[in-house]
């Protein structure tokens, strides 16, 4: 993943000036990167979201096997009525992200929503040695989106007995 | 003891989630089957288990937390917190936390 997609304008020039003053504690990641030792499902470097415009990120973390939850299907739903109402489905990508922000721009609207997380099956891949049918299957976490001027960030750190997920940034 | 109990604790404040409403569903049936409903006890526990060692038995249960009352926070993440869990042998004690703050919720399968 490109950073330069996921930095703002000021962002980077402020980068950019650091490189100009020979600062190297400002040398983007990805590029001391190259030399680290490459670990399984591990992004190549932290992802700077901050001043980006207004959307609905997520970020699934195994914390079973120290990874990214890469791999894992999402059904992404808006409540409607009395259900939810699905938008899509997404498979987080290496880094345990969605390509795509899961709301942005006008998708990104006030309202109740559901990530459904298949952690059945994404344990299952891994070959967990878990009971029939495992403690947690395919999990709903509902969140609720108020101000639309304020990005929302969800990290979701799970493993096959517990999860976590929280406002991130 | 087996059958399902739970514990709500505010991890802002360090304190217990009192006076909360939460519910138990059984979401093998459609729609889910309401199967208790209380309120936690200051300790943040409920009085009686929310499903009883008499009523243990295998199945896809969901517990639902109305936090968003609590909380009292226009931006809290989450309002009615749901946590669907299997269990997977009656013979066993399943206890359900749920550590929150109005951005952020945690559970697991407790002891």
């Amino acid at each position: 993943m490109a950073n330069d997609d996921l930095l703002q304008p000021e962002r980077r020039q402020f980068a950019l000036s650091g490189l100009a003053l020979g600062a190297a504690a400002l040398l983007p990641a990805a590029a001391s990167a190259q030399t680290a030792t490459p670990a399984p499902a591990q992004g190549a470097s932290p992802v700077v979201q901050a001043g980006l415009s207004p959307r609905l990120t997520v970020h699934a973390i195994d914390i079973y096997n120290g990874s990214a939850g890469a791999g894992l299907r999402i059904d992404f739903s808006k409540q409607e009525g009395d259900g939810y109402k699905l938008i899509r489905t997404v498979t987080t990508n290496a880094t345990g992200r969605s390509e795509e922000p899961l709301l942005i721009g006008e998708s990104y609207q006030s309202g109740d929503y559901e990530l459904l997380m298949h952690f059945d099956e994404y344990f299952a891949r891994k070959e967990a040695k878990l009971p029939t049918p495992p403690f947690l299957s395919k999990v709903p976490i509902r969140i609720r989106i108020v101000d639309i001027s304020q990005r929302i960030h969800l990290p979701i750190q799970f493993g096959p007995w517990s999860y976590t997920y929280s406002r991130g940034s | 003891m087996t059958g399902i109990t739970t514990h709500l604790l505010d991890i802002a404040t360090g304190r217990p989630l009192a006076g909360v409403q939460v519910e138990l569903y059984d979401v093998a049936t459609n729609p889910p089957t309401l199967l208790n409903k209380t309120r936690t006890n200051p300790d943040g526990r409920t009085d009686a288990p929310m499903l009883p060692a008499a009523a243990a038995r295998t199945g896809q249960f969901e517990l639902r937390f109305h936090v968003g009352e609590y909380f009292k926070s226009a931006e809290a993440l989450s309002d009615i917190v749901p946590v669907r869990f299997a269990i997977f042998d009656a013979a066993q004690h399943y206890h359900v936390p749920m550590l929150c703050a109005p951005w952020f919720f945690s559970t697991y399968r407790g002891s």
